[in-house]
């Protein structure tokens, strides 16, 4: 299966891409826990690529953001696209979790959170373009079994 | 879905928020708007019932460290309660909030908090 969802870069819509997504995964039997790391991964992703991705480091305007969607085994695959400035979400330093609360930024988590639940991350910068691609590990028939 | 914030009466420097729907970045700032007022010298404990609350994203992560903060600079806690899956993932994720302040029922914390009022009246009398 593959969708294709495209979004203007701005926060307003964010809601409606996550609402379509929702819709599909649910209807391919994709289960809360798994929807609720999309949900996240698509968030995060979306509002920093809107907060930073101009191609003066400020906000992206009216570029788009697309996600393809695939589902083979039991792999969940999304595939981010923006024409942004270029910028690798995987290159960020990580967070001090140890840190006392009064020393930690409130925050730069969102793009740790990615990498955390995501089974396997990989970015591309071609044509232009930004492409990110996610997987999620999906509990298939056999695993639950 | 939105954010539903409902601001129970406070009692002896302790101020419970009940929680409902989505803490995310179209809702963070209503949350810190009603916290802003509540978040003075006088508040020790903000407690956050998360039991109605379905998703957390790190904007509502931030939120919360914006609470964590105002009050950490006097010695005041926030303390979470029955935080559901998604939002217990994310905590662990980035240590959000410390272990032992997160709680499996309102009765627990309030537990909790009757015990750290009672050292600190202890510590009064000992001064």
């Amino acid at each position: 299966m593959l969708i294709r969802l495209i979004v203007p870069g701005e926060h307003a819509r964010v809601e409606d891409l996550n609402t379509s997504l929702e819709a599909v995964l649910t209807r391919h039997g994709i289960d809360a826990g798994v929807r609720g790391d999309v949900r996240l991964i698509v968030e995060e992703l979306a509002s920093n690529a809107i907060a930073y991705g101009g191609v003066d480091g400020n906000g992206m305007g009216q570029h788009e953001l697309s996600v393809n969607i695939a589902i083979a085994g039991d792999l969940l695959t999304l595939e981010f696209r923006d024409e942004g400035a270029p910028f690798d979400p995987l290159s960020t330093a990580p967070p001090n979790l140890e840190a006392d609360i009064m020393d930690r930024p409130i925050g730069g988590l969102g793009l740790y959170l990615i990498r955390q639940i995501a089974e396997e991350t990989h970015y591309r910068r071609i044509d232009d373009a930004n492409l990110l691609r996610v997987c999620l590990r999906i509990a298939t028939p056999e695993t639950l079994s | 879905m939105s954010l539903h914030i409902e601001i129970l009466p406070a009692a002896n420097g302790s101020q419970r928020v009940v929680l409902t729907g989505r803490l995310d970045t179209h809702t963070y700032e209503d949350l810190d708007e009603k916290l802003a007022p509540l978040l003075n010298k006088n508040l020790q404990s903000l407690v956050l019932d998360l039991a109605a609350l379905e998703y957390i994203s790190s904007a509502g992560i931030r939120s919360i460290f914006k609470a964590r903060k105002a009050l950490g600079g006097h010695g005041g806690k926030v303390l979470v309660v029955n935080p559901q899956a998604q939002i217990q993932k994310v905590f662990d994720m980035v240590k959000a909030v410390p272990m032992n302040e997160i709680f499996s029922s309102t009765a627990e914390a309030d537990a909790y908090l009757f015990a750290m009022q009672r050292k600190v009246l202890q510590g009064d009398e000992e001064d």
